[in-house]
């Protein structure tokens, strides 16, 4: 009998064992000065030789590393860390969750580092508090703008690429006649061409777009409707399938390189897949036409900084860590596995040629994003911006109707 | 199973001797009971680490402003319940998890039931096609997702719309395009995905049916038709049951395949109740506001359940 129940009780504790292993998950822990923990949303095999060579500059320095992919499973991952006290020491801030992690505190003041001294105002202002701190070292860009077939264009006599919508659209004509797809882009998210009239807009009201929008003194509709109508004329025109409403980024890709459709959407990070794909396809990036009394603009953002923990257990070597992925060496390293437009003003990333036109301006900051410029309540809007190009692309909403959506979303969230 | 009906015979069922007496406390009984429930611990602990607390902390969530990345909240009595049901975008998956739920119920049901009786047949190769019937509900809904969104391509090249262009010169259609075509897609795909493993189940109760009905049916005369109504279907009642209950909790609860094939999409055509609480919750750091509505969507889907078992369990005794 006595042996029966041990039996039972071990039983028992062996099937709760696991649980308890649960409640454990390990994140930083511990205090061991040499060790730095460090989590990250670009994988190992990006970062593995980074690490080692920071590891070799600094004997003393063990780095743990953890990862999670970017966007959503970064966030929470990162979000229960936080709650339960196991953030890592380094880990890096995006446009998604810099709004909490500084209202929150989490995060380190940067702004004083020598290390930033070479990072452009604009990487160091997308990742700052409204206190002026920075709380992100982001050492690279990205720009997204009109991937163009020069093969496919050439067939229809079109040697050079449009400055303006309005003879964008008229390639599209000419493409369409000849039986090519002219372009496609996917609507799951923010449209491309609409953030980069946008930003060319924002631009030209030095930067105080999205500020009067957010006091009150401005409305969405006052700057929205004409970029709206522009973009739509894609599909008013019979230009573009409204179908392409339930493209993913990959069915357009897809298209792309399989020479149906002579221009997409795209940003740096297709390249690399588009290359291996159709090696032989004759590409070129370029911003995206402007609209009337607007220049030709990308859309795009600072990439994610990586930012300190505010309850970091290893502060010094955090610091030691940031400086050294400032780096001209460790930006090589980095720019080798990722092929990013990297920022950082002592180091020259080589690039893609498809990329050039646009590396200039990506570098420089001159990209906008409509999610990252506003001030507040940036997924909810982003959300309903979604969910409204879609209407309008369907042909279920205008303009005007697509702008008011965003003012009363606005509104609400107040 | 009671301690009971597993003690040994002699021991605990036996009447003590002197009856009349009050009966003693059976130590041997109790310590049997016990070990016997030492084995209930682990699963308690599972249920309560994994369902109740989590249930607890989301019902306490929801009357703060917890953001996700600070235990330190505030209460905010019923406000989050009252933006829940006045924000007309909290709730816009409503309409269409309610058509997925019951759309998909309907025509599982509907299918497997069929394809339960057909493989319960013998015939050449029946284990093999089986496993056919089977796999859809091996790989993950996701990655069942992601393939079909290539197959619904809305482009002419997409698989499906150049099958159809290649044998009936007819579409392209815009499968995940069109609001009612991207509901009924997904709807589709999730039968597709869900009709093999209910199959299963019906199978599993059609096994248990025992011969000699079918035999003195024929006997009388009765046709195959006759057969499946007035045998078949009654004595998978408990069965239908089962599944049925399965498929309104799963489908109200649904995500991972709309999400993979339109994102909610077009507009909010194909937007759930669980996409909103996951998008305000963790994209939003709206953790106090996703809860509130986890609250009261999880108190829907109980009272749904169990009015559905309560539904169920009459017709079952009605047929049994």
């Amino acid at each position: 009998m006595t042996k029966r129940r041990t039996l039972a009780a071990l039983a028992a504790i062996a099937l709760a064992l696991p649980l308890a292993a649960c409640g454990g998950s390990g994140g930083s822990g511990g205090s061991n000065s040499g060790k730095l923990t460090f989590f990250s949303w670009d994988g190992e095999d990006t970062m593995k030789p980074v690490i080692a060579k920071f590891e070799q500059e600094n004997p003393g320095i063990k780095v743990e590393f953890s990862n999670a992919p970017p966007v959503p499973e970064y966030i929470s991952t990162l979000q229960s860390r936080i709650l339960s006290g196991t953030a890592a020491d380094v880990f890096a801030i995006a446009a998604e969750n810099k709004t909490n992690l500084i209202n929150g505190k989490h995060v380190v003041d940067l702004r004083d580092k020598p290390y930033l001294k070479n990072v452009p105002k604009f990487n160091q202002t997308t990742y700052s508090g409204p206190d002026g701190a920075v709380y992100g070292l982001s050492v690279a860009s990205w720009g997204a703008g009109v991937l163009y077939n020069k093969d496919l264009l050439a067939k229809v006599g079109a040697t050079t690429i449009p400055q303006t919508w309005d003879e964008f659209l008229a390639l599209c004509h000419k493409l369409k006649d000849a039986g090519v797809t002219p372009y496609l882009e996917s609507v799951q998210g923010m449209s491309t061409p609409l953030a980069a009239f946008l930003g060319a807009e924002n631009q030209t009201t030095g930067d105080t777009m999205d500020k009067k929008i957010f006091d009150g003194s401005a409305k969405f509709k006052d700057y929205w409707v004409e970029p709206l109508t522009q973009w739509s004329r894609l599909w008013t025109e019979g230009l573009v399938t409204r179908s392409a409403v339930g493209l993913t980024g990959d069915q357009v890709r897809q298209e792309f390189v399989t020479g149906k459709a002579a221009m997409m959407i795209a940003g740096p990070w297709d390249i690399p897949g588009i290359r291996k794909a159709a090696p032989k396809l004759k590409i070129e990036m370029a911003p995206v036409p402007g609209i009337a009394g607007g220049k030709p603009y990308l859309a795009g953002a600072a990439s994610p900084g990586y930012a300190i923990n505010s309850k970091a257990k290893n502060p010094e070597a955090a610091d030691k860590f940031l400086a050294f992925l400032a780096t001209p060496e460790a930006m090589a390293i980095y720019q080798k596995a990722t092929g990013a437009i990297t920022v950082t003003s002592d180091f020259q990333p080589t690039i893609d040629p498809a990329l050039s036109p646009i590396v200039k301006d990506v570098r420089a900051g001159n990209v906008y994003l409509p999610q990252i410029a506003w001030k507040r309540a940036e997924d909810i809007l982003n959300v309903e911006a979604t969910a409204q190009l879609q209407l309008l692309v369907q042909g279920k909403a205008t303009p005007e109707q697509v702008a008011n959506a965003l003012d009363t979303k606005l509104a609400s969230t107040s | 199973m009671t301690a009971q009906t597993l003690a040994p015979a002699g021991t605990s069922t036996e009447v003590p001797a002197g009856a009349g007496r009050p009966p003693r406390f059976n130590w041997a009984r109790a310590r049997e009971t016990s070990a016997n429930q030492l084995f209930l611990v682990p699963v308690a602990l599972v249920f309560v680490v994994l369902l109740v607390v989590p249930l607890t902390q989301t019902f306490y969530w929801s009357f703060t402003d917890f953001t996700g990345y600070s235990a330190d909240v505030n209460f905010v009595g019923l406000s989050n319940y009252r933006k829940v049901l006045t924000d007309p975008s909290m709730l816009a998956g409503l309409g269409f998890t309610l058509a997925f739920t019951i759309g998909t119920a309907l025509l599982i049901t509907t299918f497997a039931i069929p394809l339960a009786v057909v493989l319960n047949k013998k015939f050449f190769g029946r284990n093999f096609v089986r496993s056919v019937f089977f796999f859809p509900a091996i790989p993950s809904i996701a990655i069942l997702g992601l393939v079909w969104g290539y197959i619904l391509s809305p482009l002419g090249s997409g698989v499906l719309n150049s099958v159809l262009e290649t044998l009936f010169h007819a579409g392209p259609y815009p499968w995940l395009s069109d609001d009612t075509l991207a509901r009924l897609s997904v709807i589709v795909v999730a039968v597709w995905g869900g009709t093999g493993w209910h199959s299963m189940l019906y199978l599993a109760y059609l096994q248990s049916i025992p011969a000699d009905y079918y035999e003195v049916a024929t006997i009388d005369g009765a046709s195959a038709r006759q057969q499946f109504f007035h045998i078949t279907l009654p004595l998978l009642t408990p069965a239908v049951v089962i599944s049925n209950f399965l498929l309104m909790t799963g489908g109200l609860k649904v995500f991972d395949l709309p999400y993979t094939l339109t994102k909610g999409g077009p507009g909010f055509a194909t937007y759930t109740i669980t996409q909103s609480i996951i998008t305000s919750g963790v994209a939003q750091g709206r953790y106090g506001l996703a809860s509130a509505l986890a609250t009261l969507f999880a108190f829907a889907v109980g009272l749904v359940a169990v009015a559905q078992l309560w539904v169920s369990r009459r017709i079952e005794r009605r047929v049994l």
